[in-house]
């Protein structure tokens, strides 16, 4: 599948004075884990809102599925979507919520909908309302796989869910996407658990995309550098850092190179896991790296913010 | 009870049926199918439409090269529950999720680490994709990372429409290279310690020194040039 | 890297056949059961009570209609009794609230409890489409109500056709305001408004207990503005002298103007009627009105009624159901529309 799940350009929503969503230009593959992380408040679920249908943008364009208008026939058809806090009818069954998600739907695979509630001990015709956090996240994506979607969104799926309930949640979304290939964007504050389930990045702060690509690809052209703080400043110069952290007599630098760029003398090069490099950008609004469409040039040196919260250039 | 989620209702590629017509050739070759045997199960091979249509037509073979290969059940599904077995492979994965090393690294290493203490032989199955994925909540692209390096390093071939299999050894080093190593490694240490390193540093050290050496290999093998050369200064 | 491949490029791909409208009876049955059956419930009971009341009103209309010699005082008097029996639902103001109730409650939380318990999340990113599922809804819930509305409705004028039978003396006048809202179309109309008032108000409010309140608050000031001023238009109103103005009429005004054409005042006419023989002014018993009236009109006064024939009680009928009607349409087209347009 080479279709884009969701593309974006120049995307912005602004509630009232506030400016939800600026500029946000994005282009996520299928057949991906695309995890969307950012802070509270980032407009994660502003752009996840934006790609179900559910608002419209001020500016800009957003289309899923390969171009296509969210909200259209083919969209709602092919997106299977559960919000922040799942909803459910919480006086209906759960019996009923599968009679209902099979009326509003053209295809629904009751059997599986059905063996898998049994499986999760969730009983039929026990109240959604009734239903622990775990079960009532569960019954939400249950109905949602059992629509046979293209693309799966979740917003905050695991926020309120206890360890095991996650895991749970997570194995059964993952083994949706192994058996039937479904894409799956999922919203998340918790960087930790994504390290082993998302394989494309996107990095929300203030309404903006600092970072989206493939996981793999960020963790191979970032690294820390770790030496003399004393030599830190004039390297800066040189490297594009993203982030920097200094003691005394030492610092870290977490800079934009790839295996092969030369350490300087004297430091020491680490690789770098997907939490850090969130944090490392989440903690620098004015970094960003966004891939782009493949350009020709290659990587400029320049100068990049080293706490002093000067914005660097987005290029690569 | 019906499979959940199987996958014998996806489209197979003409590559897959290439290979399995191939396979099926080898067994004519054999003479483990007579001409007749031969042309019905090619016939329906090449006009297989899903993975369902392709189960069956190695029923009475053997799998090559392992005379003595264990039972490997064709349980798209199972029963919910089940014991690992019944799955058809000898091992399971875990997942160290604070140790820092890559989730795919952490596979292929654990395959190599099997296949030297013995739980893993030549004709053993990996555990399937979806298996490994339901047991540990890891992204199904991960698992076929792992996998495809571990066919890189030419330890696993995978079979369309059966899974993964355990295809090679490792490469045993003989003995007097062996002792000649833990030599060399002996003097580099009481080098080392004769400068003033302790144990941690020496483990550092080592570490640092090791992750280098192989992330430069394989640079140099997907690039085709030498790195450039490093000045290693001591901590 | 995957290329950007916009602009959009919907219209190469076929849409999918919409999932059809017959899905939605199951859901909104099962969602709305609990406002439907308590609607039910309500008519219920209310036909129960005016079933039973309603045989007792039939009997004593029947007892004062066989009663012989008609005309005498006890038969007279049989009617007056009959008339003024059962004042709780003879003015028909208690029923004049069943519309309002089963609006709110009917109407008003299709779209508010969505948009309060979050659940439109769910329901708008369904295969269904959000425009196409409010309209089913509101369009069989519609139907439902009213059609529950107009059997009611049948029920009800059985209940009240002795207070306007020929037979009767004194009869009310079928356009009196507080019954003429219950019979005919006129009650399952204003059931239909109120849902659909209920159902906007839902959409707007987006809370389902504020959206209730707003519901009954519309529906009354319309109820009240129409019965009190509006009808009383819908046809011009006709103009008499004659001071024998049927019974069963819809009296609007009654004037008495001077020989010039000017409206006299009350103190004017006190002043007359004191010149006026001891009859009549009241010395010794009480002035009847047609004495009055004659005497009135023997010194030059003129009285002007302007009212509305029992004549014209169908026809008021259609215009009141027509406009409720088109009114009802109205508001259910803006919801689905403000339902289309919503963001989040």
């Amino acid at each position: 599948m080479s279709m884009n799940v969701i593309e974006t350009s120049g995307l912005a929503k602004r509630y009232g004075r506030t400016w939800a969503l600026r500029e946000c230009t994005l282009a996520v593959p299928a057949g991906h884990v695309a995890a969307l992380v950012g802070p509270n408040g980032a407009g994660k679920t502003t752009l996840l809102n934006l790609a179900v249908g559910l608002a419209a943008p001020t500016a800009g364009l957003v289309t899923v599925l390969g171009g296509r208008p969210p909200g259209s026939p083919a969209a709602l058809d092919g997106i299977a979507f559960v919000a922040q806090d799942t909803p459910l009818y919480k006086n209906l069954s759960a019996g009923d919520m599968l009679h209902l998600t099979r009326n509003l739907n053209r295809r629904f695979d009751r059997e599986y909908a059905q063996t898998r509630l049994a499986e999760l001990g969730i009983p039929l015709n026990r109240k959604a309302g009734r239903l622990s956090g775990g079960q009532q996240a569960q019954l939400a994506l249950t109905l949602a796989l059992a629509r046979r979607p293209k693309l799966l969104v979740l917003d905050e799926p695991v926020a309120m869910l206890d360890p095991v309930a996650r895991h749970d949640f997570m194995a059964t979304v993952l083994t949706a996407m192994a058996d039937d290939g479904v894409s799956v964007v999922l919203s998340s504050h918790v960087l930790a658990e994504l390290e082993r389930v998302a394989d494309y990045l996107i990095l929300l702060s203030r309404g903006r995309v600092q970072v989206a690509g493939e996981v793999d690809g960020l963790l191979a052209t970032h690294r820390v550098l770790t030496g003399p703080a004393a030599e830190a400043g004039d390297y800066a110069e040189r490297l594009s850092v993203v982030h920097a952290r200094r003691g005394e007599a030492q610092a870290h630098l977490l800079v934009r190179a790839t295996a092969a760029d030369p350490v300087p003398p004297g430091w020491e090069a680490h690789p770098v896991g997907l939490e850090e490099l969130a944090l490392a950008y989440l903690r620098e609004p004015g970094a960003a790296a966004l891939p782009g469409p493949a350009r020709a040039r290659a990587l400029p040196l320049e100068t990049g913010p080293l706490e002093t919260g000067e914005p660097s250039e987005v290029t690569r | 009870m019906s499979p959940l989620y199987s996958d014998q209702h996806l489209r197979v590629s003409d590559a897959e049926r290439q290979a399995v017509t191939d396979r099926l050739a080898e067994h004519f070759a054999a003479g483990r199918l007579d001409p007749a045997e031969f042309d019905d199960r090619v016939g329906r091979a090449m006009s297989a439409k899903i993975r369902a249509d392709l189960s069956g037509l190695f029923a009475g073979l053997p799998e090559t090269g392992a005379p003595a290969a264990p039972e490997l059940a064709r349980g798209g599904g199972g029963t919910p529950g089940d014991a690992p077995r019944g799955t058809g492979s000898p091992i399971e994965f875990r997942l160290d999720a604070a140790s820092g090393v890559p989730t795919y690294l952490q596979l292929v290493h654990q395959v190599e680490h099997a296949l030297r203490l013995g739980y893993l032989k030549p004709g053993d199955q990996l555990p399937k994709v979806r298996d490994v994925v339901a047991s540990l909540a890891i992204n199904p692209n991960t698992v076929l990372k792992a996998y495809k390096e571990l066919e890189t390093k030419g330890l696993t071939a995978g079979r369309p429409g059966q899974g993964t299999f355990i295809q090679a050894t490792l490469s045993q080093v003989a003995l007097p290279e062996l002792t000649g190593l833990r030599k060399t490694l002996l003097g580099w240490l009481t080098t080392a310690d004769g400068a003033g390193l302790d144990q941690d540093g020496i483990v550092a050290l080592f570490t640092s020194a090791l992750r280098d050496f192989y992330e430069r290999r394989s640079g140099s093998r997907t690039r085709g040039g030498a790195a450039s050369g490093e000045t290693e200064g001591v901590a | 890297m995957t290329a950007l491949t916009m602009p959009a490029r919907a219209e190469q791909d076929a849409s999918p056949r919409p999932v059809p409208w017959r899905r939605m009876a199951w859901v909104t049955w099962r969602q709305h059961r609990t406002a439907l059956t308590g609607a039910a419930a309500l008519l219920g009971a209310l036909a129960v009570l005016l079933w039973i009341v309603g045989l007792q009103v039939h009997h004593a209309y029947a007892a004062a209609a066989a009663c012989r010699p008609a005309g005498s005082v006890i038969c007279y008097g049989m009617f007056g009794s009959f008339n003024v029996m059962d004042g709780f639902l003879a003015n028909g103001v208690i029923l004049q609230v069943v519309p309002a109730l089963i609006g709110a409650f009917v109407g008003a939380p299709v779209l508010a409890r969505e948009m309060e318990t979050g659940t439109f999340r769910y329901a708008w990113t369904q295969g269904f489409g959000r425009r196409r599922w409010t309209l089913a809804k509101l369009v069989l819930l519609a139907v439902a109500v009213t059609a529950a509305a107009g059997l009611f409705t049948l029920l009800m004028s059985w209940y009240y056709r002795p207070y306007f039978a020929a037979g009767n003396p004194t009869p009310q006048t079928p356009l009196f305001p507080g019954l003429f809202a219950l019979r005919g179309v006129a009650f399952a109309a204003w059931t239909l408004a109120a849902f659909a008032i209920g159902a906007l108000a839902g959409m707007l409010i987006r809370r389902v207990v504020p959206a209730i309140a707003a519901t009954l608050a519309v529906y009354a000031a319309l109820a009240f503005a129409t019965g009190l001023y509006l009808r009383e238009h819908y046809l011009t109103p006709l103009l008499t002298s004659n001071p024998n103005v049927p019974g069963s009429a819809w009296i609007i005004s009654q004037q008495w103007y001077t020989k010039g054409g000017q409206p006299a005042s009350p103190s004017a006419l006190n002043q007359v009627l004191q010149q006026a023989s001891p009859q009549i002014a009241g010395k010794g018993g009480i002035p009847k009105a047609p004495d009055v009236t004659q005497y009135l009109m023997q010194h030059g006064y003129v009285q002007w009624t302007s009212y509305q024939p029992a004549s014209r009680f169908w026809p008021f009928q259609w215009i009141e159901g027509g406009w409720l009607l088109a009114l009802s349409v109205l508001l259910i087209a803006a919801t689905v529309w403000l339902v289309r347009r919503r963001a989040t």
